[in-house]
């Protein structure tokens, strides 16, 4: 069982951080930039709505890179540290590791690196290198523009119509998945059926993936928590691949 | 400023600016390499500050106030209604491929959360803040939504149904609020202007103040 992957209803947990800031830091910026530029440069945008001409952006980076990617290596970590660093500082691990064990940097380099801009009290001041390549900056505001939507024009009949009775599949925990752990062998109905099937990003086990039927599954909050922990009052949903899902 | 996990965590002194010089070194590294430009990152940051943030949901929102067959497309078919209104391109693009809109009435309060992750709606809202992308939100939102709108200083009365939507699909959910009471004197653009990110993700009602 993995903690990331079961965060709804932990109990013993303290008061909500307020802060209304996306970033706390002016450092974390740069780690998003990153990110989102690697997700635009990913090369399973080939084959995406829309396939993206990807062989030809001038850039040195030729691999998969993923919100799945990211979730992984975040689902990944020793649940203590997930709760100890917070959101960007889990994304600046995550990615520079993948950088380093992809064979792009090596650790050393990044080590050295990172002392030469560590200076007393404050970040080196010595400029970025000036490359300016427009044609990756171009590929990266394309996607940011047009998505990689994951809505296949595949012919699959939902396994369930509105108002079924479901229950979510307890399965292995995987590396990576969209089970939300809260809801594991937990009695929904269906609210809605989404039109059409949808895929997900390559890497999962657990069957998530191919193109397939999605709904919105309405669960009695006391199913969940059981009648002394739930309130009153209010009613659970969540968006759930039918590969998660078993006709109660 | 105080960080999350600071009380409980023995952090480095040097936390933040050891992180700084990490991330300088590898964007560093990585314009060297020809992964990105040096251009890359700052063409990202600006994307956000033109084409998607909160500015465009709440222009959203302001038209399906005044106007009911917007309102019911809105509903019906986000990324649609996002056509209607020649808004910036990119509404359906990267983390709004396919949205979805929750309505809050007199009788039922809508909250969007991400337990997995921190899914969030990029085209209308932007960048989550820290407060939805924090576990313990994540976590206890989940199963006392009343509570922890209450510890947001939304107190709603028993009579009100709370929905909780989580995101663990491929929609990217978001809240059309209720319009306040004492607008009706005002445009679109002046009732936008009310209108805040919290109140579009169920922690915060639009309030004329």
């Amino acid at each position: 069982m993995k903690l990331q992957h079961s965060l709804g209803g932990l109990e013993g947990l303290g008061p909500v951080d307020f802060q209304k800031k996306v970033f706390v830091e002016p450092w974390e910026k740069r780690i998003f930039g990153i990110h989102t530029a690697m997700m635009g440069l990913s090369i399973h945008l080939k084959e995406a709505l829309p396939e993206y001409p990807i062989d030809q952006v001038p850039t040195a980076f030729k691999d998969i890179w993923t919100w799945a990617d990211l979730r992984r290596g975040a689902e990944a970590m020793n649940p203590f540290d997930y709760f100890k660093l917070r959101y960007y500082e889990k994304w600046l691990g995550g990615i520079s590791g993948f950088f380093v064990e992809k064979g792009y940097l090596s650790q050393e380099e990044l080590n050295q690196k990172t002392n030469f801009y560590l200076k007393e009290g404050n970040v080196d001041p010595t400029p970025l290198p000036q490359k300016d390549i427009p044609g990756i900056d171009e590929q990266v505001i394309k996607y940011l523009e047009l998505g990689d939507s994951p809505k296949r024009d595949i012919d699959i009949q939902p396994g369930f119509v509105v108002g079924d009775a479901v229950v979510v599949k307890n399965m292995p925990a995987a590396e990576h998945t969209r089970l939300p752990g809260h809801l594991r062998g937990k009695p929904g109905i269906v609210d809605l059926v989404y039109d059409g099937c949808y895929a997900y990003f390559p890497g999962p086990s657990d069957g998530l993936g191919p193109a397939q039927p999605s709904y919105s599954v309405r669960f009695d909050p006391k199913d969940i928590w059981g009648e002394d922990l739930a309130e009153q009052g209010s009613t659970f949903y969540a968006d759930i691949f039918e590969i998660y899902l078993d006709a109660a | 400023m105080s960080i999350p996990g600071d009380e409980q965590f023995n952090y480095s002194a040097n936390r933040e600016l050891e992180s700084a010089a990490k991330v300088r070194a590898l964007e560093s590294l990585l314009i060297e390499k020809g992964i990105i430009g040096s251009e890359t990152v700052n063409k990202v940051l600006a994307y956000f500050e033109s084409n998607m943030g909160p500015f465009n949901g709440a222009r959203l929102v302001a038209k399906a106030w005044v106007d009911p067959g917007f309102k019911e497309l809105l509903i019906r078919d986000c990324n649609a209604a996002c056509n209607v209104l020649g808004m910036t391109t990119g509404m359906s693009g990267a983390e709004g491929e396919h949205m979805r809109v929750a309505e809050n009435t007199v009788s039922v309060h809508n909250l969007i959360i991400c337990t997995l992750c921190s899914c969030y709606p990029w085209p209308t809202l932007g960048l989550p803040p820290y407060w939805y992308k924090d576990p313990t939100f994540r976590a206890r939102a989940a199963r006392e939504p009343r509570k922890v709108l209450k510890e947001f200083g939304l107190d709603l009365d028993n009579s009100v149904d709370i929905r909780v939507w989580d995101s663990s699909g491929q929609i990217r959910w978001w809240v059309l609020p209720e319009k306040p009471a004492g607008t009706d004197h005002m445009g679109e653009a002046e009732l936008a202007a009310l209108v805040t990110p919290e109140s579009m993700m169920g922690v915060a009602k639009v309030t004329v103040s």
